[in-house]
């Protein structure tokens, strides 16, 4: 008998042993389906579920907090999600907190999260309803990548290009593979930033000048500023404008004069008229000019004459003898 | 015309055996139970298994981590390792794994003891002697085995988890508690509760078959051998047509 109760022992270890873990297993996935513990319900409406399902995980934050234990469709517009959240999480979720439908990863199930904002307000009771936001689906955003998909590949094949040409091109490679070209580069940018600083330089000094003219400093200043040579300039300008106007009856007078000169040469009866119209006068003049060329005819020989004389036949000699010598000089000096 | 005879042994044993099911109801709801000799059969049957059932179900989770980890690993989802391995134990592989070991050692011996009785004529004698030999024999071992199966299926799940979770943590590294905490975040009533059901079936048909084989057995040594072995096979096909029967109730009941 003894025997027989040993076994009975360890048959009752093994049965129990195995209902343990039956009863185990089952607790654990009636706990996870917030089946024990103080839970408390709470509502949110959708107007699209995107395939929640019951039994769909409802997270506070990010945390754990309950299931969904029914989707109800309220009208064709409006379905409302049954959620089964666990008691602790009541003094946490506040009344005007956001519920989205998201997914669990990428691909995953779709779950319920409850976003609390930023306003102050009172937590939720059992059968409050939250408001729903529709978040964005995977399933919808696929088709806005797929456009977008393509005009990146649109870009990317005019990019191809543009960098194909400027792979083929020999010029620009000229130029990035030419050494000299940063620091030709560099000097130009020195010389330009010298002249930046000329031209500030210069910018100075015009304003100093200006200030200095606006003050009324140098002779421009003093164009500009004083009022008595503007004065005397005035008057300067009226005395030039009289000149002028007298300069102009001088001219008249003169052009009268002209006028008169004319008259008296043409019909008068002196010299320059007789001179210009008379013609016996030009035989005579012509007469008296031949005589006196026949005058200086005589005159000349008259001069050679006197060259042989005794009396300057002394004087004629060494006149010459000079000169020989200078021509000598030369000559000698070549 | 052998097939033609093939066929009628055919349905003549499947009718024997359905008259003997039947006749396990009867004489089941008649008083009288022999109950030291139910928990006799229910410690030979449930605890001497359990060392056995219990090494098949480690190696089996810890093989199954180690097979499926590659293909998981290549798709990127490692993390959900334990809620696939978890399922798989739980919904399939450890009722029909430990029914398939359960059918070779339970069935067996009980085949081979009640052939032997048979053989030595004990059965007869126990007959003469005025105590049901059906009643004594079947109906104890049969019971049993049905109420045994379910609970060695149990601690088959768990000696095999905890084999799954040793083979994570060959390659990997998991906590204990995070390895059960997805294993049960995946699992289901679905899937404990029908395979937990169709483990009673799996346990009454291995032991119906084996008693059925060894008390039919024939005269003579080479008989009891034959009980044995064919009530090993049938019983694990039998095992087989119910997990199919199983599935597709589960299936019409949306259990999925």
């Amino acid at each position: 008998m003894a025997k027989s109760t040993i076994s009975n022992v360890k048959l009752g270890v093994f049965v129990t042993s195995g209902l343990a873990f039956l009863i185990f297993l089952l607790y654990m996935i009636g706990k996870k389906q917030n089946m024990f513990g103080s839970n408390f319900i709470l509502k949110a409406r959708f107007s699209n579920t995107q395939g929640l399902m019951q039994g769909g995980n409802v997270r506070f934050s990010g945390i754990e907090a309950g299931t969904v234990k029914a989707v109800n469709m309220i009208n064709d517009t409006v379905i409302e999600v049954e959620m089964i959240v666990k008691s602790k999480m009541k003094r946490f979720i506040p009344k005007n907190a956001i519920a989205s439908i998201s997914t669990d990863g990428l691909m995953g199930d779709k779950l319920v999260n409850i976003i609390p904002v930023k306003e102050p307000a009172a937590f939720v009771d059992e059968n409050d309803i939250l408001t729903g936001k529709s978040t964005v689906n995977i399933a919808d955003m696929l088709p806005r990548l797929q456009s977008t998909n393509n005009d990146v590949a649109i870009i990317a094949e005019s990019l191809k290009r543009t960098v194909q040409q400027i792979n083929n091109s020999t010029a620009l490679w000229k130029i990035l593979n030419d050494n000299t070209l940063p620091e030709s580069l560099r000097q130009s940018l020195k010389n330009v930033h010298q002249t930046t600083i000329k031209a500030g330089e210069i910018v100075n000094d015009v304003q100093q000048m200006v200030a200095g003219v606006k003050q009324g400093n140098g002779s421009l200043g003093t164009i500009l500023k004083d009022t008595t040579l503007a004065v005397n300039l005035n008057k300067a300008l009226l005395k030039i404008q009289s000149v002028g106007d007298s300069a102009d009856t001088l001219t008249a007078k003169i052009n009268n004069m002209v006028q008169l000169i004319q008259d008296e040469v043409e019909n008068g009866k002196g010299t320059a008229n007789a001179l210009l119209r008379d013609s016996v006068l030009v035989n005579k003049i012509n007469n008296s000019m031949d005589n006196v060329e026949k005058g200086t005819q005589s005159f000349n020989e008259n001069m050679e004459a006197l060259k042989h004389t005794f009396l300057l036949k002394g004087y004629f000699r060494k006149q010459q003898k000079s000169k020989q010598s200078t021509l000598s000089n030369k000559v000698t000096l070549k | 015309m052998e097939l033609h005879q093939n066929w009628k042994a055919f349905f003549a044993e499947a009718g024997d055996i359905s008259r003997f099911t039947s006749r396990f109801f009867v004489q089941g709801a008649k008083p009288r139970q022999e109950v030291a000799e139910f928990f006799r059969q229910c410690f030979i049957i449930g605890y001497k298994s359990l060392p056995l059932i219990g090494l098949t179900g480690f190696i089996m989770g810890l093989v199954l981590t180690m097979q499926i980890r590659p293909t998981m690993v290549s798709y990127g989802v490692q993390s959900q390792i334990p809620a696939m391995v978890g399922i798989a134990i739980v919904r399939e592989i450890g009722p029909v794994i430990t029914a398939l070991i359960f059918a070779g050692k339970i069935g067996s011996s009980i085949g081979a003891e009640l052939g032997s009785m048979k053989v030595t004529e004990q059965i007869d004698a126990m007959e003469v002697s005025g105590t049901n030999p059906y009643k004594y024999l079947v109906v104890t071992r049969v019971l049993a085995c049905t109420l045994m199966l379910p609970v060695l299926v149990m601690l088959s799940d768990a000696i095999s988890l905890y084999g799954s979770y040793l083979g994570v943590n060959i390659r990997g590294r998991t906590s204990f508690a995070f390895f059960f905490k997805v294993v049960f975040n995946n699992l289901d009533f679905s899937d404990v509760i029908p395979a937990f059901l169709k483990s009673f079936f799996f346990g009454f048909a291995v032991g119906v078959i084996g008693c059925y084989k060894g008390y039919n057995s024939n005269k003579g040594t080479e008989g009891v051998g034959y009980s044995a072995n064919s009530a090993v096979v049938l019983s694990s096909v039998i095992v087989f047509i119910i997990d199919l029967i199983a599935v597709q109730i589960t299936d019409i009941l949306g259990l999925n």
